[in-house]
């Protein structure tokens, strides 16, 4: 991670959007991040710099959020950033067997997201020590967008052949050896 | 100390991805200590056809037929959810009865995945009847999503943004109640032969066991988490569609193994049933489906040509473009649960069409419960997983 990833998600240019709890929790404690406001079903975007991004997890993990639920990444076009996105939600305080019948209580919901510069080798911390389930869900991102994990157990392609070159779900990725049905004869 | 004459050195075994039992092409490099698993590595992508990005050069309604192909044992549930994503984002409120149809749909699927995943699961553990089973009264389901869609096993291509394709035909209502009449004994029948068999009970009891909080950390969803004990149902969680108004159950166990894993799905079984018996009959225009009959009549002036009635809001035009914005959706399958992570850029195709898929979660666990297992055990916890490899790679 050489240069800094530019600044240029689409909520980031709207006016500053109100904290949401996770937010506030996070700055009760100290921990630097973006507000990215909400997402269209309400859900709090929160935006992370990839150095801090281990020990949020990890804090958010003590807060209770303790599922990840989806995990995954997207291009944001050609020559910007790639953003890793985290949605996490707290699963483990609700489905509890006297209230299976009736969840009252809201779900608490968080998505965090990671912009990288998409130069050079971007690279993120693997959340796989503290959410297993990050396992092939991490991979499949290395697989599709070429984000690495350090720290994850099996740094390899998921889905794609081994010896695949390039990155598919780049919005920039040529497919090798393309041509239309109609020129194929 | 003594030493075991018959000691042999670790055996690097090689299973599919062409395996009979692989459910797919689902390929296993085990490494054996005698009959011992001592590693497992699961490789896939067999299946991958890159659908993410098939996603993001279709429109929605191009791209509906596509997707059963990605769970082919229960299509319906993703052409739900690739739907509900859009719907979402933009806006678009859901007639009564087509909702209810969607419900009679989902639930139907969720038995017949069931289905398909008990017969395998006990062809698995040595008993090769219930598959006969199973296919009997599979055939029923997809002769009903016939009659409906005109489609039997997948390319229902039924769902659509703002409800379902066409409505029910007449008499359908009568005939899926009929089924829930003959299904119901039937799994009285599968319990009998299965739940209390001796055979099968030693065979499983204890074997692939998740504990709680392994399955809240592995992303586990579905019956493999409900049998953990975590009672967690998005239908209940989320209140999506209409399952609130009906009168059911969160079918989950605590022990987390492979039997705790079966009687989840049978439970599931009764409870889908019971949505569908509730469902046929509460469906706005009502189960003997005389609304078209009213409507030629009398007009607008029926009471049927409102809102609620019809089974899908508004057609929307092929070049319905996807709003600015970006939501995660999701809903329980029989498998899990599902989600869509969508970003529109007001343009007809997604810019982002992430799929979580169920199965892909639920199967990260297994070279974890594998471990200590004896050989034989694979396929039985492998099947107690519920894998469909098209899922799995998307």
């Amino acid at each position: 991670m050489s240069d800094a990833p530019k600044e240029s998600s689409p909520e980031a240019k709207s006016p500053e959007p109100n904290p949401g709890p996770v937010s506030l929790f996070l700055n009760e404690n100290g921990f630097s991040h973006d507000l990215l406001g909400v997402d269209h079903l309400g859900i709090e975007v929160i935006g992370v710099k990839p150095e801090f991004f281990y020990s949020i997890a990890s804090a958010l993990k003590d807060f209770g959020f303790d599922y990840l639920q989806c995990h995954g990444g997207y291009d944001e076009g050609p020559g910007q950033n790639l953003v890793c996105f985290y949605n996490l939600i707290a699963l483990g305080e609700l489905a509890i067997s006297s209230k299976a019948e009736n969840v009252k209580p809201p779900l608490r919901e968080v998505r965090l997201k990671v912009f990288l510069s998409r130069e050079g080798e971007p690279t993120l911390p693997s959340l796989y020590k503290i959410f297993h389930g990050a396992d092939w869900q991490e991979r499949e991102t290395f697989d599709m967008f070429g984000i690495h994990f350090e720290g994850h157990p099996h740094p390899k392609r998921l889905l794609m052949p081994e010896d695949w070159k390039g990155w598919p779900l780049r919005k920039d990725y040529v497919q090798p050896d393309f041509y239309e049905m109609q020129d194929a004869y | 100390m003594a030493r075991l004459e018959t000691r042999t050195e670790p055996m690097v075994v090689n299973f599919g991805p062409h395996h009979p039992s692989m459910h797919g092409v689902l390929r296993l490099v085990v490494t054996l200590d005698g009959e011992d698993v001592i590693d497992c590595e699961p490789v896939i992508g067999y299946l991958h056809r890159g659908m993410e990005k098939i996603a993001e050069n279709r429109t929605n309604v191009m791209f509906v037929p596509y997707v059963s192909r990605m769970d082919y044992a229960a299509g319906m549930f993703y052409e739900a959810i690739v739907v509900n994503a859009p719907e979402k984002l933009a806006n678009i409120s859901v007639p009564k009865r087509a909702s209810y149809i969607r419900v009679i749909m989902l639930e139907l699927n969720r038995i017949a995945n069931h289905l398909l995943w008990l017969g395998p699961f006990l062809a698995d553990v040595g008993a090769q009847t219930p598959f006969f089973y199973i296919f009997r009264e599979r055939e029923m389901i997809y002769d009903l999503w016939e009659a409906a869609t005109g489609q039997r096993l997948i390319n229902n291509n039924y769902f659509r943004i703002g409800g379902v394709a066409c409505d029910l035909p007449w008499g359908w209502l009568e005939k899926c109640k009929d089924f829930c009449n003959w299904f119901g004994p039937k799994i009285d029948e599968y319990e009998k032969l299965i739940t209390n068999n001796p055979i099968f009970r030693r065979r499983i009891e204890g074997l692939g066991a998740i504990t709680r909080n392994e399955a809240i950390n592995w992303s586990l969803s579905g019956p493999m988490l409900r049998a953990s004990g975590v009672p967690w149902d998005l239908r209940k969680v989320d209140h999506y569609e209409c399952y609130d108004d009906f009168e059911w159950k969160v079918a989950w166990e605590k022990e987390g193994d492979c039997y705790a894993r079966y009687r989840v799905r049978i439970e599931e079984m009764r409870q889908s049933l019971n949505i569908l018996r509730q469902a046929c009959e509460m469906i706005p225009g009502g189960p003997t489906e005389n609304l078209e009959a009213d409507k030629i009549s009398k007009g607008k002036e029926s009471k049927f040509s409102g809102f609620d009635y019809q089974y899908v809001a508004k057609k929307v035009a092929p070049t319905f473009k996807i709003p600015e914005g970006e939501l995660y959706t999701r809903l329980e399958s029989g498998k899990g649960e599902i989600g869509v992570f969508l970003q529109g850029k007001n343009e007809v195709t997604p810019w982002r069409f992430k799929i979580r898929a169920a199965d892909l979660n639920n199967l990260q666990i297994l070279p974890h419960i594998l471990k200590g297992a004896k050989v034989a055990d694979i396929m039985a916890i492998l099947g107690s997983i519920d894998v469909i490899m098209g899922s799995v790679d998307r």
